[in-house]
């Protein structure tokens, strides 16, 4: 009940937010739609093979581009105060959260990536270990971000400085991401790397919220 | 002592070396509103927020003495942030901040929405208001959820005279069933609008 509540408020307040729910895919399209032009001369052998690695990146890129708003607003119009006041169930609160802005700003990439990767020529199998990948990248990255947002929600422009936080932090998914991949598209075995990222996923999402809720609190001080 | 809430034994607060609260000992009651007076920066939201639990004092401590484990949670607390997003409606934001969602909650909501006389500008988005109507959004908060103790930061602020009386009848009512109220303001009260507690702040 109280999950359906937080999630149907993000949705009607990303619905009445215009067109910024779009930004994210539209990102994603002008980085891919540019990366095909600036690759139009290499062969496509070696464009297919630098395709998958290319779509991770941007999903990458695009994970951190709005990461800082997760707490932001709440914390601007007062709202989190009383969230962290009242609330008995803070960390399940936190993790809700973070799941809506994964469902409104991750989530279409991660249906389109797979589709435009298949538009432009990828096989079918890489393209389902892209997706899964994603599937299982995308919100690990959102549950780390939102430590960083949570630890700088205080100042006033924290976009870089989360940005520098989170940097070191997405490159070990990165690594797993991209190498299971490559695997793949080369027919090699990459249970390993989807199990470290299933691993590194199930960490953050038992550390995620109770950091979360200690470094908000901390920032309210 | 049965009618006491909370205990504020020998608070302190110290910010970067400056102390801006020394050693404050105060009682909450029970039916009874205490009104925090003091100069602009003299510590009244500080305090406020040592005693909702966001701040943490230097020394001291706050005691829960009412009896009831869940005091803390059953306590509303409206700050200088109105705690309103801009982009619901009046009525939206009204039943998110709801505890518990039940069957009568939107004749809880229209109530509250008749009491503060908001019931025209209910499906209006909160950000198109002006700053003492968002204002009021934030006091039917106060209506709506069934709390044993009201903490406001300036309930006046921004207010007009009519709000004013509708404030002022509102917490005498919640007052005679056994609610508290701690606010602040940069005056005393006098009037009797309320059994009111004057504790003056000095920093």
């Amino acid at each position: 009940m109280k999950i359906l509540n937080i999630i149907t408020k993000e949705f009607l307040l990303a619905s009445r937010s215009g067109y910024e729910i779009f930004m994210p895919i539209v990102y994603f399209l002008i980085i891919i739609i540019f990366f095909n032009i600036s690759t139009s001369y290499v062969e496509k052998v070696i464009m297919l093979e630098l395709l998958p690695l290319m779509i991770w990146i941007s999903c990458l890129l695009i994970c951190i581009l709005n990461l800082e708003t997760i707490f932001k607003e709440d914390y601007d119009d007062g709202t989190l105060e009383m969230f962290l006041i009242k609330d008995d169930e803070i960390e399940l609160g936190i993790l809700i959260k973070i799941l809506s802005h994964w469902l409104l700003s991750n989530l279409p990439i991660v249906i389109v990536a797979p589709l435009i990767a298949m538009v432009l020529g990828l096989d079918t199998t890489t393209t389902l270990t892209l997706f899964v990948t994603l599937l299982i990248g995308t919100p690990t990255m959102s549950l780390i971000g939102s430590i960083a947002a949570a630890l700088t929600i205080s100042l006033r422009k924290n976009k870089i400085l989360v940005s520098i936080i989170v940097l070191p932090l997405y490159i070990p998914i990165l690594i797993f991401g991209t190498s299971a991949v490559n695997n793949s598209f080369f027919k090699m075995n990459y249970s390993v790397e989807l199990t470290l990222m299933l691993f590194l996923f199930f960490i953050f999402l038992l550390i995620t919220p109770l950091a979360c809720s200690k470094a908000l609190k901390i920032s309210l001080d | 002592m049965d009618n006491h809430l909370i205990e504020i034994d020998n608070i302190s607060l110290l910010r970067n070396e400056k102390s801006i609260l020394e050693n404050i000992s105060f009682q909450i009651k029970k039916s009874k509103a205490l009104n925090l007076y003091g100069l602009n920066g003299s510590g009244k939201t500080s305090l406020l927020k040592i005693i909702v639990g966001m701040t943490e004092p230097t020394s001291g401590f706050i005691k829960n003495v009412s009896g009831d484990e869940d005091l803390f949670k059953k306590t509303i607390y409206i700050g200088h942030k109105y705690g309103t997003k801009g982009n619901l409606t009046v009525e939206e934001n009204l039943s998110y901040a709801l505890t518990v969602n039940s069957k009568n909650s939107p004749l809880i909501i229209k109530k509250a929405l008749e009491t503060y006389k908001m019931t025209r500008q209910k499906s209006m988005l909160t950000k198109n208001l002006s700053h003492g109507q968002q204002k009021k959004v934030s006091l039917m908060k106060t209506l709506i959820t069934n709390s044993l103790l009201w903490v406001i930061d300036e309930p006046y602020s921004a207010l007009d005279e009519e709000s004013i009386n509708i404030f002022n009848d509102t917490t005498k009512e919640y007052l005679k069933n056994g609610g508290a109220l701690i606010m602040t303001s940069h005056k005393k009260i006098k009037e009797p609008f309320f059994t009111t507690e004057n504790y003056k702040i000095y920093s």
